[in-house]
This record gives structure tokens, C-alpha cells and sequence, in this order.
């Protein structure tokens, strides 16, 4: 079993944050919840997760990309994982913009449905590994 | 210029995608007004506002900024690095557009180009949007309704579409990172965009002219209209606070306690202070309050025309709809233009707009004193 850390899970989805939130449990993590953006950045600044699995749609279909730009601004934040969980693509097939592209501030984007197996282990590997510059994870990267 | 459309319903898609250029800044309600601030949800953005309290000019010549630090041991140490932070103001209405490509002129492109304010322009995107004129708007008088240069991206209304406008290479950009939202428009498109162009202009119900102004003003240096504007203003400084294009500044040493380091300090002020004119000696060339509203309207008007070749007025209505006592710029314009009886009830000075309650006239028991400071 890893070191154990704290995950905070923001998701609108209470099936999939309870099953999220098992999952992690079971590895020895402690699990903080919270249904939507806003509750989950105050969240983030009481409880200072090692980890944060970041849903896209909530009550706003772009309300997780807008808290994860809060996250990434908020200097206590800005250099905790955050790994976007999200079935925006099928769900907005005119959205091709592929997380890839450069534009989004998550370490990991990750098309529901979900692998557990995977999540466990990419989440296991950000925990772990050294925090990223600072400047590649402040916003306007291609901003001139 | 290339030309694209996008669905209205596609907005908060693309806006999701704009944080990789800079920290975004959109029109949000605060209090009874809009501001541009970070919107924590899309939900917040309001892009039917009429005006901003402030305008965009807070981005570029802050309320109050360190220059540069001080100390004896170490010297001077710029503070420019800080003004090279990557931002996105998303909802500029094209009057503000004009103001800042003004603001160029005298900050960007004249014989000593200010490096904060060209840092801050530089790494600032701008994207502008239409705005639905009311009462206190008339940026068609002064030909900034609509703005060719000065934006990154341009939306223009078009229904469940806006028409968008490509105008830097960092636009472009904002455009292919954004994928599939934006396509190419139609001849329809086009079309409608054409039958629009002419109802927003006419949708300007306030209008003032302004062939000759600057002429009219020197004729009417020593009139009456000055000396009751200047019994009226108070002073506040309001109107230049909120005005896109009004760019005095006070400059400070600010020495730290204790010590004989510190910094220098730049804070937004006023011509219609008492102070503002104050120099050296004790003499002061503006003591009255009549004296400085009317050198404002001076600067604005006339000054600007004879050095920039247009009055630096964009026609946002901020000041009129800011000012306490309920001074109308364009109600003054007219009164100089022999439109209006410069001795009328207030109400004139004030204008009359619909929806909108006149603010009530000064109390005399709170009137300031007659030395007019």
C-alpha cells in the first residue's frame, strides 16, 4: 500500500464520486467530496489535496474548465496534480479540441467512462512525482 | 482580415480555451453595475451590459502602481517584469477599443512611449463584442461605435451567431487552438451582418454634433455655460476616473519606515482637483472649480483635436452617468452650441433619460464654498 495522501473528488455525479472515492479508499488515501466548482476550490484551500479528480459538467457544462483556471491561479494551489475526468468530447462531439493541444492546465485529461485500474496508477504516479515549474503552470503560456 | 463565425451557444466553449492566453477578464455584475474581473463560471459573464464602471484602462494605467524600488546599498530596481503578465479581457465594447488605440497615441507612440503601459498592451489580448446603445451612449457622434484596429478578435451580433472579426496573428491563434467552433460564414451571413452594421448605428439615440466643435469652444472660452457648470460640479473627479482616455497621473517617493529605501509610486489623478494645478510657490493656475471643469472639457474637446486630430472623447457615457451632480456631457456640448439655455433648470445640464431617474440637484445647505475649491 502507498504513503497515504488526501484526494479531493468534485463531481456532480454522486454514483461516480462514491465509486471514485471507494476506489482510492481502498488504497489508503483519505477522500474529500464536493458537488460542484465553486465548493470544490473552497474545499481545496481548507483541506490542501495531494490530488484533485476534476469533472468538467457539472451545473455549467464549462464549470470545471473555469475551476480548474481558479486552481492554476491561486498560488497555494497551483502546484497540486489535477487529473480533469470528463465526457465533454461525447457529449459536445463540435468540441474537438483536444486536451493535448497545449491549452489545458490539467496534468492528466481522462475520457469517462474511466479505467480504475488506470486512474489508480496515473494518480499514484502524480502524487509522487516532483512538482512541475511554476511557469508551466501558470496561465498565458502562449499569451505574447 | 479573415472572418469567421461562431454559434453563440459554442461561446463558453471557445472562452474555456482562452486561459492558455493570458488570465481571462469578462464583464461581471458587481453591486448595480459590471465590472471586468475573473468570472469564477461562465454564468457570470454578462455580455449584455452597457458599460463597465471602469474602463479598460485600469489594465493598462493602474489605479496605483510601483515603478521601481529604491535603495541606497543596492540601487534602482524596475518593477517592469510584473507588467508582462499575460491577460485576455473578453467583452470589449468598441468605444473602449477606440479609447485605448488613443491611449496609444500619447503612451505607445509618441516621443517617450511609457514601457509599463507597452508591456501591459503587449501581453494583453483583447477581444471586443457589440454593445446595445442606452440613453447616456453616443460613441457615434464620436465615430468609435466601431473600431478596425486595436482588437485581437471582433464579435459582431448576428443572431444565434456572431461574426468574428481576425485581427492580429495572437487572434488567429486564439482561433485554431479552438478547433472545430469557429466556421467560415455564409453570403447570408455577410448579408446579415451588412443589415445589422446599419441598425447599430442608427440604434444611437443620443447624438451630438461635432463638426466644428473645437471651433465653437474657442469662440465660447469666456462663456457663462462654464461658471454654472462650475457651480454645480463638485470636484469629485469622477468623470475622469471612469473615463476611458483620461490619463493624469501623480507621482510619489514612498520611503520606508526606518530606512532610506522605498519605491516610486504612480496614483490616477484628477484636473478637477484643487491640487491638480498647484505648482511650486503656491500659485495655482486652476483655483476655481469653473476653471477646471472647463479645462477638462478643453482637453477632451479641443486640446486633443488640435495635437491628435479628433477630440479624445469616445462617447461611452460613463462620466455622465457617474457624475453627482448630474452634469450630461452631451448636454453641455449642446448648451455651448447656443442649443440649450445655459441658465435652464438643471435638468437641461442633467439631460433626460428614459428609465433613468435624474439625480437629485446639490443641497444648497451642502453647497461648497464660494472661493469654489
Amino acid at each position: 500500500m502507498s504513503e497515504p495522501k488526501v484526494i479531493l473528488i468534485v463531481d456532480d455525479d454522486p454514483d461516480f464520486k462514491r465509486a471514485v472515492a471507494h476506489l482510492f479508499e481502498s488504497c489508503g488515501h483519505r477522500v474529500w467530496m464536493a458537488d460542484n466548482g465553486r465548493q470544490g476550490f473552497d474545499l481545496a484551500k481548507t483541506v490542501r489535496p495531494d490530488l484533485i479528480v476534476l469533472d468538467v459538467m457539472m451545473a455549467e457544462r464549462t464549470e470545471g474548465f473555469f475551476t480548474l483556471g481558479r486552481i492554476r491561479d491561486d498560488p497555494a494551489l497551483r502546484e497540486t496534480p489535477v487529473i480533469v475526468v470528463s465526457s465533454v468530447y461525447a457529449d459536445h462531439p463540435e468540441f474537438r479540441v483536444s486536451p493535448e493541444a497545449g491549452w489545458l492546465p490539467a496534468d492528466l485529461f481522462l475520457a469517462k467512462p474511466i479505467d480504475p485500474a488506470r486512474l489508480v496508477e496515473e494518480s499514484a504516479r502524480l502524487m509522487t512525482a516532483p512538482a512541475p515549474s511554476a511557469g508551466r503552470r501558470q496561465a498565458g503560456s502562449r499569451g505574447r | 482580415m479573415k472572418i469567421l463565425k461562431i454559434p453563440k451557444d459554442h461561446l463558453d466553449l471557445f472562452v474555456s480555451v482562452l486561459p492558455a492566453f493570458g488570465e481571462l477578464y469578462a464583464p461581471v455584475r458587481r453591486g448595480k453595475g459590471h465590472a471586468f474581473d475573473r468570472p469564477a463560471l461562465w454564468s457570470e459573464v454578462d455580455l449584455s451590459y452597457a458599460r463597465t464602471i471602469l474602463p479598460p484602462r485600469k489594465f493598462f494605467l493602474p489605479p496605483r502602481e510601483a515603478t521601481f524600488r529604491f535603495d541606497p546599498k543596492t540601487g534602482y530596481h524596475g518593477l517592469l517584469a510584473e507588467a508582462a503578465t499575460p491577460r485576455v479581457l473578453f467583452g470589449v465594447h468598441a468605444y473602449d477599443i477606440y479609447g485605448l488605440n488613443i491611449l496609444d497615441r500619447v503612451f505607445a507612440q509618441g516621443r517617450f512611449a511609457d514601457p509599463y503601459y507597452v508591456t501591459r498592451r503587449r501581453h494583453t489580448a483583447i477581444i471586443g463584442i457589440d454593445v446595445e446603445p442606452d440613453e447616456a451612449h453616443f460613441a457615434s457622434s464620436m465615430n468609435a461605435d466601431a473600431v478596425d484596429t486595436g482588437f485581437d478578435l471582433f464579435l459582431s451580433d448576428l443572431g444565434e451567431e456572431y461574426l468574428v472579426l481576425v485581427g492580429t496573428s495572437r487572434g488567429h491563434d486564439m482561433v485554431t487552438m479552438s478547433g472545430c467552433l469557429l466556421a467560415d460564414p455564409t453570403p447570408a451571413d455577410f448579408a446579415e451582418y451588412k443589415r445589422r452594421s446599419s441598425l447599430r448605428r442608427a440604434a444611437y439615440r443620443t447624438r451630438v454634433e461635432l463638426n466644428d466643435l473645437a471651433e465653437i469652444l474657442e469662440i465660447e472660452y469666456r462663456s457663462q455655460v462654464w461658471e454654472d457648470l462650475g457651480e454645480r460640479c463638485l470636484s469629485c473627479g469622477a468623470c475622469s476616473h471612469v473615463c476611458p482616455t483620461c490619463y493624469c497621473f501623480d507621482v510619489a517617493d514612498e520611503v520606508d519606515l526606518g530606512s532610506r529605501s522605498g519605491q516610486r509610486v504612480r496614483t490616477w489623478d484628477s484636473c478637477l482637483f484643487k491640487m491638480h494645478a498647484a505648482v511650486a510657490g503656491g500659485e495655482n493656475f486652476r483655483h476655481t472649480r469653473a476653471s477646471r471643469i472647463k479645462f477638462r472639457f478643453y482637453h477632451k474637446q479641443r486640446g486633443f483635436v488640435a495635437e491628435y486630430g479628433r477630440p479624445s472623447c469616445v462617447g461611452c457615457g460613463r462620466c455622465s452617468v457617474s457624475c453627482p451632480a448630474g452634469i450630461d456631457i452631451t448636454t453641455v456640448i449642446r448648451m455651448i452650441r447656443g442649443q440649450t439655455d445655459a441658465h435652464d433648470d438643471r435638468a437641461d445640464l442633467a439631460g433626460s433619460r428614459d428609465g433613468e431617474s435624474v439625480p437629485p440637484a446639490p443641497r444648497p445647505d451642502l453647497a461648497h464654498p464660494a472661493d469654489g475649491a
